[in-house]
């Protein structure tokens, strides 16, 4: 069929667009003269050398610590609110779910300024670096391992726990018997988006880092202010390969590709 | 549950991080707000009202021209998302291809890469030494190295490259809830392919259309890195002006306003989503 052909065609050409660049910045890291050229002219390691030292390593691990708490974190606020608007029929319940997931709606950028503009009236300044990080992260964060595992616990039928506790089992037998090993995917998968979030954000943190304190995100925009050199795409693909290991990683035991989408109850 | 009221129970799991919500979300946002209404000195907010910041940026030339851009931006941004993305998520919901899974992953893959990461690539291509240039003068097409860089143009085709994910993703969720059996009706029927298209798929898949273009538009109008790299002084946007006003600036007051339009323009289109029907997906949608 020539409409499936010409179909095909186009699908291609975007993903041509939606991956080119970042097969040539991955290309441009082993470039052996110093430019961000493409074609690189010659072959050379000494990019990704930089890239591997302290000045990035060190913004990099931030990250990486930053991500994991954000997520830790944000899957344990997120699991209550989760359960209490997912399970439970109260007053308050409809104001709830449009809170945990307010923070997908308003700008991050705006959020990080007034947050800034909050910690400085409230004289908190000592707070800026780690401790403010992980504060304006778990905000952003917290949606997706709400809506994850809110998801994932619609999913049960609801009178499973009913089931269990008629059999015996206590309240808190039966939710971690039988809610809890159901809703893993979800909490995994919820952790796994928060920690993409955090590790990827810079609208936040642009406002909320110091320097030393600095993930690598805003390590990068700074640095761009002085130039593009190779170093950065060595830098660039050292960040993306984090995220794709750990995806890799907890989609083989958890599926959470499964709640990208699909997810409507 | 047993022992404990009914009516309490929710509130004592939520309210801890509904609290920080309170404190950490709302609070900061409502006090930019207030912020953006009164006399502001460098960080010190006096307490006389004033729509000073207000009479500045709409005041200025320069300054509406940015917010004038940002929007233009924005709707350029969502309308070439919404047009790339259809036709993959068409596919990707059709396709009987083994590799489904795989590429599936490869179109969302980007989604792992900071926005910062994945701008800089479009740096290396387009700016004056680039590989764009280096081809077309290498193909003797041009004489001269073309000026890409910076330039509205570009921060358009960044943005449209960082956000085409969430197109793919809105779409594909659309698409794959539509019942296969009104497509089957319409041929049987006598339609022709193009003709079902047309009049059935796309008219039903018309809320994830219309909610991947909001969804875009919102991301782009709020965008640092991408107008900060592939743009310049002449291609100021609101976010990269918030940036100067509350960094370089140090002028909270005007800062905040113009969080403050960034803010009430994304309600709007919230409010305007949820009117037309939009369906917003994306990680963990429900």
């Amino acid at each position: 069929m020539s409409g499936w052909g010409g179909l095909r065609a186009m699908v291609a050409a975007v993903y041509l667009f939606a991956l080119g660049p970042i097969v040539i910045t991955a290309t441009v890291s082993f470039n052996a003269a110093n430019q961000s050229r493409f074609p690189p002219l010659g072959f050379s390691l000494r990019w990704w050398a930089e890239a591997l030292g302290p000045r990035w390593l060190g913004p990099l691990l931030f990250s990486v610590e930053l991500a994991t708490a954000a997520s830790v974190l944000a899957v344990l606020a997120g699991f209550p609110l989760a359960y209490a608007v997912a399970r439970r029929q109260f007053p308050g319940r409809d104001f709830l779910a449009a809170l945990s997931l307010g923070p997908l709606a308003l700008p991050a950028l705006v959020t990080g300024i007034g947050l800034l503009q909050m910690l400085h009236l409230a004289g908190l300044e000592a707070l800026f670096g780690l401790p403010a990080l992980v504060l304006g992260h778990l905000v952003i964060c917290l949606p997706f391992a709400v809506r994850t595992i809110g998801v994932s616990l619609l999913s049960i039928p609801g009178n499973a726990e009913q089931a269990a506790m008629s059999l015996g089992a206590s309240p808190f037998t039966a939710f971690r018997e039988v809610t809890l090993p159901l809703v893993k995917s979800g909490v995994f998968a919820g952790a796994s988006f928060a920690f993409v979030q955090s590790f990827t954000d810079y609208s936040i943190s642009l406002f909320l880092a110091r320097p030393g304190s600095s993930p690598i995100t805003v390590t990068i925009l700074s640095f761009l202010e002085y130039g593009f050199a190779p170093t950065l795409a060595a830098v660039a693909v050292l960040t993306m390969i984090v995220p794709i290991v750990l995806i890799g990683a907890v989609q083989r035991f958890f599926r959470v590709g499964d709640f990208l989408y699909e997810t409507r109850h | 549950m047993a022992g404990m009221s009914d009516r309490r129970f929710p509130w004592l799991l939520a309210g801890p991080p509904a609290l920080f919500l309170l404190l950490f979300f709302v609070l900061p946002n409502a006090l930019l707000l207030t912020a953006s209404a009164f006399k502001s000195d460098a960080q010190v907010l006096t307490n006389e009202l004033s729509g000073e910041s207000y009479a500045f940026i709409f005041g200025k030339a320069l300054y509406r021209a940015a917010i004038y851009r940002t929007f233009w931006i924005g709707a350029a941004v969502g309308a070439l998302v919404v047009l790339l993305s259809y036709p993959v998520a068409f596919f990707l919901t059709r396709t009987r291809s083994r590799w489904k899974g795989w590429l599936i992953a490869l179109i969302l893959a980007p989604l792992l890469a900071s926005v910062v990461v994945r701008t800089y690539g479009w740096w290396v291509l387009l700016n004056r030494e680039g590989a764009i240039n280096g081809a077309l003068l290498g193909l003797g097409v041009i004489d001269e190295p073309l000026v890409m860089l910076p330039s509205s143009g570009a921060i358009v085709v960044g943005l449209v490259h960082a956000l085409l994910p969430f197109g793919v993703l809105t779409i594909m969720g659309v698409l794959a809830g539509l019942n296969p059996n009104l497509e089957r009706a319409a041929m049987s029927l006598g339609a022709s392919s193009a003709r079902t298209f047309v009049e059935v798929t796309l008219p039903l898949s018309m809320s994830g259309v219309l909610a991947a273009f909001l969804l875009a538009f919102s991301l782009a109008i709020s965008a640092y890195a991408t107008p900060t790299i592939l743009g310049g002084p002449a291609t100021e946007t609101l976010a990269t002006l918030i940036y100067k006003f509350m960094v370089s600036l140090v002028d909270w007051g005007v800062g905040s306003a113009l969080g403050t339009v960034l803010i009430v323009v994304s309600l709007l289109l919230l409010w305007l989503g949820t009117r037309l029907g939009a369906r917003r997906a994306g990680p963990g949608a429900a």
